[in-house]
């Protein structure tokens, strides 16, 4: 289960190397040399923006959320469930946050282990019973150990890049058109080209979102892995499901770090959610608790 | 161009062995590690329970028997040192505490006092943080004795000096029982 989950989002990400090298393909055909100069630009305009808010994500996120930091003797109970999930994962403490908000929600950040945050929204805190919250707890932290905040920072940065080369190039063709017109260049080539610039950031959006799709099962995965207990997660994703409130901030730069997310409900199809339907996440789940 | 592939050819294989000693000294102190923390775990029980007992103490006078395999056990428990003998106290103090709540379960005003009621969430805690030591250790545990039974990292234990390490065995009379299944 794991392991396929991380085959899968290994794929995944080779599929984004594949499409970046398709956009530099097709700039190359279309533009010739002068196309060529755009690419390393775009990989650096996406490589400064993205990586700059992974170094301090745990940081900009409590920002962006107005989540507050806690301590031990804020909540002891919720500082004892996290302290048993770090047990069982072997992970150091994380920082603690709350968000004051009736939705039930939760997410976690940090560009590492030792740098993790995850946050609570009061909601959450308020309607879930101790087990839920332990396999809510236990999601967080999978994916703070299998590093989710670097695998969406790569697959933003490649996103992000391959949509920067598609418009700077998409410009050049209604601005400058093609430099190099007396070049000998096959006709179909230069449409296919032309068709690869104009969906190609489509395709890496869906790209994008197909990644943290995949994570959030392989969390799912872990977090069971942690506690052995799959009908704590699956009751609290019962409950978020049944529950309709909704975060109130809707950004959508941070909505696939929530546990539910709080765009998807408004989103244009399956292809583009961050998260997989919560009630095939249940599904799972549940076959898990028969297995066990 | 001989020499180079040659040197090339000693640093990757160099490279290797390394990394494969490494790799089972890092699980063999990941397993220590799991085991401190078992022991930080069980110490914190041992510690509530002198507590725990007087509470229940001051509404349930006449349930001494209850209350003496519970302090034996926990003497037990905080004296034994090798893994199977702490395993071994560990369970029979996780029975013993069992018998001590159901006794609470019979005095409502127990029950209702604010001092039990914190004693029994934190207690109810460690008892999870026992549970998820234990959990993580015999992972651990598994790791290693996997990578020392199998090739090639167990070419290097001998080199390492790591060998294979003991799983915590719980002895809970309540998980060996077997549930009745009928087939009529």
């Amino acid at each position: 289960m794991q392991a396929a989950n991380r085959r899968k989002t290994i794929g995944l990400l080779m599929g984004m190397g594949v499409l970046m090298w398709c956009v530099v393909y097709a700039a190359l055909t279309y533009f010739g040399g002068s196309g060529a100069g755009i690419v390393p630009i775009a990989v650096g305009i996406a490589l400064i923006s993205v990586w700059g808010s992974y170094y301090g994500s745990d940081k900009l996120v409590l920002t962006m959320t107005g989540a507050k930091l806690i301590q031990e003797s804020d909540n002891p109970k919720l500082f004892d469930l996290i302290q048993e999930i770090t047990i069982a994962s072997g992970l150091p403490m994380p920082k603690v946050a709350v968000v004051i908000d009736d939705a039930p929600n939760a997410f976690a950040t940090g560009r590492n282990p030792e740098h993790a945050l995850i946050a609570f929204t009061t909601g959450i805190l308020d309607v879930m019973d101790r087990d839920q919250l332990q396999g809510v707890i236990a999601h967080e932290l999978a994916h703070v150990a299998n590093r989710d905040t670097l695998v969406s920072a790569v697959a933003a940065t490649t996103a992000g890049a391959i949509a920067i080369v598609s418009d700077m190039l998409t410009r050049m063709m209604f601005f400058g058109g093609r430099r190099d017109r007396d070049s000998n260049a096959n006709p179909i080539a230069l449409v296919i080209s032309l068709v690869i610039l104009i969906l190609a950031p489509l395709a890496a959006v869906m790209l994008k979102s197909a990644i943290s799709r995949k994570r959030e099962s392989l969390a799912d995965a872990t977090a069971v892995s942690f506690t052995r207990n799959p009908a704590g997660l699956r009751s609290a994703l019962e409950v978020l499901a049944a529950d309709s409130t909704v975060v109130q901030q809707r950004s959508t730069a941070v909505a696939h770090i929530w546990i539910e997310s709080p765009l998807d409900a408004k989103s244009v199809s399956k292809m583009f959610s961050t998260h997989p339907p919560i009630q095939e996440r249940i599904a799972v789940l549940k076959s898990m608790e028969s297995l066990g | 161009m001989e020499l180079i592939i040659g040197l090339a050819a000693v640093a990757l294989i160099a490279v290797f062995f390394i990394s494969q000693y490494n790799r089972l000294i890092r699980l063999n102190i990941t397993v220590d590690e799991a085991w401190a923390q078992i022991e930080v775990q069980l110490k914190r029980r041992a510690d509530l329970i002198p507590n725990l007992v007087e509470t229940v103490k001051g509404y349930a006078k006449h349930e001494q028997s209850t209350f003496d395999a519970v302090i034996t056990a926990r003497a037990k428990a905080t004296t034994a040192s090798t893994v199977a003998d702490t395993a071994a106290a560990d369970g029979m103090l996780t029975q013993a505490l069992r018998g001590l709540l159901a006794v609470a379960e019979a005095y409502p005003d127990l029950k209702a006092s604010a001092n039990f009621m914190s004693l029994q969430e934190e207690l109810a805690t460690t008892e999870n943080k026992v549970a998820f030591s234990r959990q993580f250790y015999n992972d651990n545990v598994r790791s290693l004795n996997t990578a020392v039974k199998t090739i090639p990292s167990s070419f290097f234990a001998g080199f390492a000096k790591v060998t294979e390490r003991e799983f915590y065995e719980v002895e809970d009379p309540q998980d060996r029982n077997v549930p009745n299944v009928s087939f009529n």
